[in-house]
This record gives structure tokens, C-alpha cells and sequence, in this order.
């Protein structure tokens, strides 16, 4: 009898181990499935990143590996010298920086607003939703900037896109979850509507205000269709557009705009690369940071909310 | 999207004594709604920038949408121009060039429909990851691509995939092959631009659905574990009918989007050889309007107007459908 109950016991171990293995294996061919997924979205800059690093002759002669043999920085002093670069890296730091500021401000005044249960209300929130379905489309719209005086202006890149109707009211969701009691204590030391919301709601607000921060800078980064659309001198177009033009080009030195000599020393396409590694980069560097906000909080406000 | 909260619910705005967050709460509800406006001046202060850029670059805009019933000429403007009723609407049905648009559009949104379930099972796979480490790298790298442009991964798409300088080709003119011209091939330029979304897309897509996972109540996992259920059917049978909400929300928001592609990729994508093929409104608006400068304003809103009056009916009828299947909509 007991014995057999042994057995049965061990033929249950053996079971669970076997399980366990199972588990094990799964768990390994999982963990490879997403490596291999994100190595498809790290590797292409991996590589991009280290060809702008090699060395012109060793490029040319073919010997590339991932790891350069002989590195050079030649591409990129070429890059960042260029008056192309120099013109098309202002007009973005214009449109990032004052677009961004902006961007968050008109959002979440709005947003603000619409929280509170002021007159008119329900029709404003409409009115914003509205906008979210209905949109009059390319030509009404370039007519209308034409008829703001906005062509060829930085502000064409930046005012269209300062109000968007989904952060309004992913922030007016938010804003709405913040405790009455709060803002009730400090109208009662004496705060007036605009310090309350300086000091009581944005602050509490962080992580909202910190993920829209970084959507607004991408996205005034990234800036590119409204730029060919209504900026029409050269040297105000935005790095976007520059890094087109500097991909598609067949002669890359008239879109770099540089007179070294250097330039027939560094094949196109290091150069290429390099251009896309310097527009890539602040992206990249600032996106770790803002993670850890987007990844809770907001989208799930906005799914729910 | 927005929906109901609970604040709105409950309370009429216009007795708001409660809701009223304490700010006109001085003395009771019969306040005129001039005095409960002046009491709120400052919140709209705060609202007021917002509206205006509203105003002038949603529905402003909109007065422009008359163009497309009038032989616009932009030295009269919109009030100066002759009115031709339907005629640009008649002439778009008729248009061969127009059923080519549709035809390309639906192509393109349709591939792209098809990989609608690549997010849901990116998340699926993340949520069985252990190592929360593992995890966060997994996600990092994941949601990169949605913070470039297009201009940028049309970039890589070229290094990967030129015929001279593209890295496929080169291992391939190694390996004693011919160079392909992917990028100038008909046969090639959808399934390239149906990778390039996936491959732009599919983190970001899955964070609403991994958020829409860690909401399923633990328990139902626990009391399938105690019957022995396996992984596979606790996917089956728990997270996939618990996150089928979050699911219908986002392909109606995806239907929505049925009669739009991406502008800026196909247009970055475009040449000579694949013309026919990337061929869609926004390319054939753009081109003929404000690319040329020609003076087809008139006929290029229309097509404009079509696209919008469609999309919006589809966003509206999905909804319809989906609230009336019990589900939650999102309008």
C-alpha cells in the first residue's frame, strides 16, 4: 500500500518537473521572440551608427564590419558645418521651442476648463470633439494659413498644432480625478483660480503634463508636412526636411552646402547615415527619461477616461 | 476617448451647487448665468487660447469647404468665385482617376488591417515575460519607432533596401545574386510599407492592450490555475475575452481611419516607378493644388471633402454598431 502511494507521489514529482521544464522552455522561446523583435528596432541605429563612424577608404574598400576598423569623424564635422544644417537646425530649434511651451499651455488651459462645470461647457466639449471627426481637409486649410498671412512663416508649423482635441481631453479626464478638497483648501487661504491651478494642479498633474511634453516635442521635432506645405524659402525648412532631401539627393554636397574639399573623402552614404544619427539623436536621448510617465499613467486615463 | 465621468453624471450643470468644486459655491443655485460666468472669468482665461487656436485652424478652415461648389479663383476669393453646385462631385464619380484613388486606399488600409492583431499579440507575449528587467528593455526598444518620423524610417528603409547602397542588396551582390530594386517595385512597395507601419506601430499599439491586461481581476487567474488550466487556455479563455472591449474600441477607431493612409510615409515613399500604386487622395490633393500651384483648388477640396464626409460617417456607423452589440463605444 504504501509503496504504491510512493510511486504515486513520485510519478507526480516527475510530472511537475516535467511541467516545470515546459514552463521553462516557453518562457526561454518568449524571451528570444521579443529579442528578436527588439533587435529589429535597435539594430538598424546600431548600424546606421557605426558606418557614420567609419573611416571613408575602409568603407569604400568594402571591409565594413560592425565594429569600424579605423573611425573618423569626418562625416559628421562635414554635416554640422554646412550652412544646410546650420539653417535647418535653427528653424527646428524655433518651432520645438517655442511650439512646445505652447503646445502644453493652450492644452491644458483648456483641458482645465473644460473640467470645471462652467456655463457653456457641454457645447465647448462638443465643439472640441467635433474636431477629432471632421476636419475640412488640405486645400481649406492651406487657404486659411494663406489668408492668416502664415506662409513661409515658422508659426504655420507651430499654431495648427497647438491645440489637439484628444490631449484636451485626456488632461480634462485627468484633471477631473484631482481631489476637490485640495483646491477647496486653497481657495480658503486665499489663492485666487489662475495661482491654484500654478501651483495646486499642474504640480499634481506631473506625469500628464511630462508625457505631453514629450509628444509635443517629438512631434514639433518631427515636423515635416507642414513645413513643405507652407514654408516656402530654402534655408527656413526644419531638419526633417533637410535629412529628405540629404537621403534622396544624388549630389549630396549642394544640400550640405560646404566648400572643403573633404567632402569627396567621405563617401555619400557615411554621410547619409550620420545626418540621420544627428537628427535622430535628441529623440532618442530624451524618450529613456519619459517613459516611466507614459507607460502608466496616461494611456490608461485615456483608454478609460 | 473621452467619455462620461462621473462628475458629469450625477449633477445638472446648471444646479451645479456640489460639482461646482467650491468655486461659485458662495450662495446657492439661482445665480443668473452672466454672475456664474463673471465668477469663473479666470478659468476661462485659461480655456480661451485654446479656443481660439480652434477657431481659426479647425473651424475656420471649415469656410473654405465652399471652394468645392465654386470655380474658386484665389484673386476673387470665396465670395467672388462662380458657383457650380455639384459639379466637382460629379466629375470626381466620374473620374477613372478616382476609383484608382479608392482602389489604392483600400488596398493599402485593408493590408494594414490585417496586421491589426500584431499589437495584441505583442502584448499577449509581453505579459508573460517574468523578469520585470527583461521587460522594460523589451518595452524600451518597442515603443521607439513611434517617436520618429517618417522621414527617418524612410531613411532606414533606403539603407536596408536601395539598390546600390542598401545593406540587402549588398549581402546579396556578395553572395554572387543580382541586386533587387525593392524600391522601385511594384510587387514590393506594399508589403514595404505595410513593415514600415507594423514596424512603426506595433509597441505603441500595445500599450493600451497590456494596460487593458493588468486591469483583469488576479483572481480569475488563480481559480484557473486550481483547475488546472493551462497557459494557453488561460489566454484563451481570461485575457483575450476580458481585453475584447478595449479590442472593439480600438478597431473602430481603426475602421475610422479606413479611407486614410499615411501621408507623409507614402509621399516619402513615392517615385516614378510606383506611382500608380501609392496613388491616394492626399498625394493627388497635394499634387494638384499646392505642390503645382495649379487652379484646381476647387476640384482637389472636393476630393478632400468626399474623404472627410466618409471617414466621419464610418466613425459614426462602426460606433453605432458597436454600442448596440453592448459594448462600450467611444464617441
Amino acid at each position: 500500500m504504501s509503496t504504491v502511494a510512493l510511486q504515486n507521489t513520485k510519478k507526480r514529482k516527475s510530472k511537475k518537473l516535467g511541467m516545470k521544464a515546459k514552463t521553462l522552455i516557453g518562457q526561454l522561446i518568449l524571451d528570444f521572440i521579443l529579442l528578436l523583435l527588439a533587435a529589429t528596432m535597435i539594430l538598424p541605429f546600431v548600424y546606421i551608427l557605426m558606418v557614420s563612424f567609419t573611416d571613408g577608404s575602409v568603407f569604400i574598400s568594402g571591409k565594413f564590419t560592425l565594429w569600424p576598423e579605423k573611425w573618423s569623424l569626418d562625416a559628421y564635422k562635414l554635416i554640422l558645418n554646412g550652412s544646410g544644417f546650420l539653417n535647418a537646425m535653427k528653424s527646428t530649434l524655433f518651432i520645438t521651442l517655442i511650439g512646445t511651451p505652447l503646445n502644453v499651455i493652450v492644452n491644458a488651459g483648456l483641458g482645465y476648463m473644460l473640467s470645471k462645470p462652467v456655463p457653456g461647457k457641454s457645447f465647448i466639449n462638443k465643439a472640441v470633439m467635433f474636431t477629432m471627426l471632421f476636419g475640412a481637409g488640405m486645400v481649406p486649410a492651406y487657404i486659411n494659413i494663406s489668408n492668416l498671412g502664415l506662409i513661409n512663416s515658422w508659426f504655420a508649423c507651430i499654431l495648427p498644432a497647438a491645440c489637439g482635441a484628444w490631449t484636451v481631453m485626456v488632461m480634462k479626464s485627468f484633471f477631473m480625478s484631482i481631489p476637490d478638497e485640495l483646491e477647496e483648501a486653497a481657495k480658503i487661504d486665499g489663492c485666487g483660480p489662475l495661482r491654484i491651478f500654478a501651483v495646486i494642479v499642474l504640480p499634481l498633474s506631473k506625469a500628464v503634463i511630462a508625457t505631453f511634453t514629450l509628444f509635443a516635442l517629438v512631434s514639433y521635432w518631427n515636423t515635416y508636412f507642414s513645413a513643405i506645405m507652407y514654408i516656402t524659402s530654402s534655408d527656413k525648412m526644419p531638419l526633417q526636411v533637410y535629412l529628405q532631401k540629404i537621403v534622396l539627393t544624388s549630389n549630396i554636397s549642394d544640400v550640405v552646402d560646404i566648400q572643403i574639399d573633404l567632402a569627396n573623402t567621405v563617401p555619400q552614404e557615411v554621410m547619409r547615415m550620420a545626418a540621420v544619427i544627428v537628427v535622430v539623436l535628441p529623440v532618442i536621448c530624451i524618450y529613456p527619461f519619459l517613459q516611466k510617465y507614459f507607460a502608466k499613467g496616461v494611456m490608461i486615463g485615456a483608454v478609460k477616461g | 476617448m473621452a467619455k462620461r465621468v462621473p462628475q458629469d453624471k450625477g449633477i445638472p450643470a446648471d444646479k451645479g451647487v456640489l460639482s461646482n468644486k467650491g468655486i461659485s459655491s458662495k450662495n446657492g443655485t439661482n445665480k443668473s448665468v452672466g454672475k456664474r460666468m463673471y465668477e469663473y472669468r479666470y478659468i476661462y482665461l485659461l480655456g480661451i487660447p485654446g479656443i481660439i487656436v480652434l477657431i481659426l485652424f479647425n473651424y475656420l478652415p471649415m469656410k473654405g469647404l465652399l471652394m468645392a461648389f465654386q470655380n474658386y479663383n484665389p484673386h476673387l476669393g470665396i465670395t467672388g468665385s462662380e458657383w457650380v453646385g455639384l459639379k466637382h462631385f460629379s466629375t470626381l464619380f466620374h473620374d477613372a482617376k478616382f476609383y484608382l484613388m479608392l482602389k489604392n486606399t483600400l488596398v493599402i488600409s485593408g493590408l494594414s488591417l490585417l496586421t491589426f492583431p500584431a499589437p495584441i499579440i505583442l502584448a499577449l507575449l509581453m505579459n508573460e515575460v517574468r523578469n520585470r528587467t527583461y521587460q522594460k528593455f523589451v518595452q524600451t526598444a518597442v515603443y521607439l519607432p513611434h517617436f520618429l518620423s517618417w522621414t527617418i524610417i524612410v531613411s532606414l528603409t533606403f539603407f536596408l533596401l536601395s539598390t546600390e547602397q542598401g545593406l540587402v542588396n549588398k549581402i546579396a551582390v556578395e553572395m554572387g545574386n543580382d541586386p533587387t530594386s525593392y524600391l522601385f517595385s511594384k510587387v514590393w512597395i506594399y508589403p514595404i510599407i505595410v513593415i514600415q507601419s507594423v514596424w512603426k506601430g506595433i509597441g505603441w499599439g500595445s500599450i493600451v492592450y497590456l494596460a487593458a491586461i493588468s486591469g483583469i481581476d488576479q483572481g480569475l487567474f488563480e481559480a484557473a490555475k486550481i483547475d488546472g488550466a493551462t497557459k494557453f487556455q488561460q489566454i484563451f479563455k481570461i485575457t483575450i475575452p476580458c481585453i475584447l472591449p478595449t479590442v472593439v474600441v480600438m478597431l473602430i477607431l481603426k475602421m475610422g481611419t479606413i479611407i486614410s493612409v499615411d501621408f507623409e510615409q507614402v509621399f516619402l515613399m513615392n517615385n516614378a516607378m510606383v506611382k500608380s500604386k501609392l496613388e491616394v487622395f492626399e498625394i493627388y490633393i497635394y499634387n494638384n493644388s499646392i505642390a503645382t500651384g495649379s487652379t484646381q483648388y476647387s476640384y482637389s477640396t472636393a476630393i478632400g471633402m468626399f474623404k472627410s464626409l466618409v471617414n466621419t460617417s464610418l466613425v459614426i456607423l462602426t460606433n453605432w454598431i458597436t454600442t448596440r452589440k453592448g459594448f462600450e463605444g467611444v464617441l
